[in-house]
């Protein structure tokens, strides 16, 4: 099957450092993808490059066949790939129901009433409904990111959704909720993940298959236990010398 | 000296003028809040607005159709603003500068200059005045010039419409969300450097409404925006910038306190009482009576 979301020597640096070096990733449609890999490896400017936060030094992006690379992170968000960031970036002072409209209303289409039943289905499926009207900034840590991962789900358009550390620091109800989040929209509409996490029991329970990033360079590709058990996999993580 | 009615009168006429000052400083507010830079040019697009008045009541519409000319020189320098953004505002994001504050000063000091010798050039130094055929106004038994109470109204309604956009319309609701965060905006889908030509519109229309509306007031001339755009800064100073309520509460307690001022204790030191109350305000809140301490995470 053709891969829905894909790149080829994708690069970019940062004055001397190379964030990224000639990554190719080949996701196919439906798949939930982990991304793994130590701090610093490189996975946030991924993300980056592929919502176009960043414009690519080299190499190229595609997105169904056809190439996003370059083009303005709004431009990207309606093409139907969305993402998450690993700081929440909620409008703190807009309520839930206006923090999920925003995506929602910004494709340029779409009545406010349906989005309304939209945004209320969902706060209904995340059990956020009686706080609805609440500014997000009164969410406690966890419900935060719970909302921001509903908000690209608030997105009909949605085809690839990619999320940055969505459990990082959460208590495992939530953790759960946003599992379930994930694992019904990929099976009722078939959205394509990629989910960079350093969560190992969730990525085992969500991807089939992993990729592991070291030092800007996609190193392995395979199941969580195939990449856990390559030496240099285990070196990046615990650490060889600092040299 | 001291009454009872000329205190009144004075509150009343403090409160009128303060709250057509804020309009100057919800502008520059709201163009920060979201342009994320401060427009020094915000009292030239005053004066084109006091100018684009005077042209419409004198050689047009005539005095009583004031009402009609004053939205409709807003409307010109909201579309002035919608030309000029994308040529001197948007290469900021775009043409990746990194010194966007200093860009952002550079560029608009030098807008202020052209636009206000240009008025110069092509009108020449001379005071207008629209004239205003508004009889006085009797609040209860204080009097009040009618042009200045129906500037004062019309800025109400100007406010409430502003206030009904930002909260009640999808544009409101991006750009409340842009306020919050750039990048947010971006990855939801919005384009943000359409936003920021349609913030940028907005924000100098509102000075323009202010200046078309004290044009029979301050009358017309090319430096009249200079006084206004120095108020405006001092309502963001004493209410903190980035703030909308901050704009309106400053703007209405600089009204009064100039007012109180150049009625009970000397009425050619008008201007500046604004800034012993901005002194005031830097020794005890530094950040504003609304501002926030911290601004970026």
């Amino acid at each position: 099957m053709a891969a829905l979301l894909e790149t080829a020597g994708l690069s970019k640096r940062f004055g001397g450092l190379v964030a990224t070096n000639g990554v190719d990733v080949a996701i196919a449609a439906g798949e939930i993808r982990g991304l793994i890999g130590p701090n610093g490896a490189g996975k946030t400017t991924l993300v980056n490059l592929l919502t176009g936060l960043y414009a690519p030094d080299a190499g190229d992006i595609r997105l169904a066949g056809e190439s996003i690379a370059g083009l303005s992170p709004h431009r990207i968000a309606r093409k139907g790939l969305l993402r998450s960031f690993q700081v929440t970036r909620l409008f703190g002072n807009l309520s839930l129901l206006d923090n999920l409209l925003l995506p929602y209303l910004a494709r340029g289409s779409g009545a406010v009433a349906e989005g309304l039943a939209r945004a209320r289905h969902f706060l209904d499926l995340t059990r956020l409904a009686p706080l609805a009207e609440a500014p997000a900034k009164s969410l406690s840590g966890g419900q935060r990111a719970l909302l921001q991962v509903v908000c690209g789900f608030m997105v009909p358009e949605l085809k690839c959704y990619v999320l940055d550390e969505p459990f990082a620091g959460i208590n495992p109800v939530i953790k759960d909720r946003i599992i379930e989040l994930i694992l019904a929209d990929n099976a009722e509409r078939g959205t394509t993940f990629l989910i960079v996490s350093h969560e190992m029991t969730v990525m085992r329970r969500l991807c089939p298959k992993i990729t592991v990033m070291i030092e800007g360079r996609v190193i392995a590709e395979g199941t969580l236990e195939e990449v856990a058990a390559r030496r240099d996999v285990v070196e990046a993580y615990l650490g060889k010398t600092l040299a | 000296m001291f009454s009872s009615e000329l205190l009144a009168q004075t509150l009343i006429a403090g409160v009128m003028i303060g709250v057509i000052y804020a309009l100057m400083a919800l502008g520059i507010t709201f163009i920060y809040s979201i342009v994320k830079m401060i427009n020094w040019a915000m009292g030239e697009f005053y004066m084109i607005g006091s100018f684009v008045q005077y042209a419409l009541v004198v050689y047009l519409l005539g005095p009583d159709l004031w009402w009609v000319a004053a939205p409709l020189s807003a409307a010109t320098v909201f579309l002035l603003g919608m030309v000029i953004e994308p040529i001197l505002i948007k290469p900021m994001f775009t043409q990746g500068i990194e010194r966007r504050d200093d860009y952002a000063t550079v560029v608009t000091i030098a807008l202020l200059l052209l636009l206000r010798n240009l008025a110069t050039a092509l009108g020449g130094p001379y005071q207008r005045n629209p004239g205003s055929d508004l009889p006085t106004v009797m609040i209860g038994p204080l009097p009040e010039s009618g042009a200045r109470f129906a500037a004062f109204l019309c800025t109400l309604l100007a406010l409430a419409l502003f206030y009904l956009l930002l909260k009640r319309t999808w544009l409101g609701l991006a750009l409340r969300a842009a306020a919050q965060s750039r990048i947010g905006v971006e990855t939801a889908g919005i384009d943000i450097l359409r936003l920021d030509q349609v913030a940028f519109g907005i924000g100098v229309a509102l000075a323009a409404i202010a200046g078309a509306l004290l044009a029979p007031v301050f009358f017309v001339f090319p430096t009249n925006g200079v006084v206004t755009t120095v108020k405006g800064f001092e309502i963001i100073v004493i209410g903190g910038l980035g703030s909308i309520p901050g704009a309106l509460v400053a703007g209405i307690l600089l009204g009064v306190v100039e007012s109180l001022g150049t009625a009970f204790i000397s009425s050619p030191y008008q201007n500046a009482y604004g800034f012993l109350l901005v002194l005031l305000i830097l020794l005890i809140r530094p950040s504003g009576l609304f501002g926030e301490r911290v601004r970026q995470a």
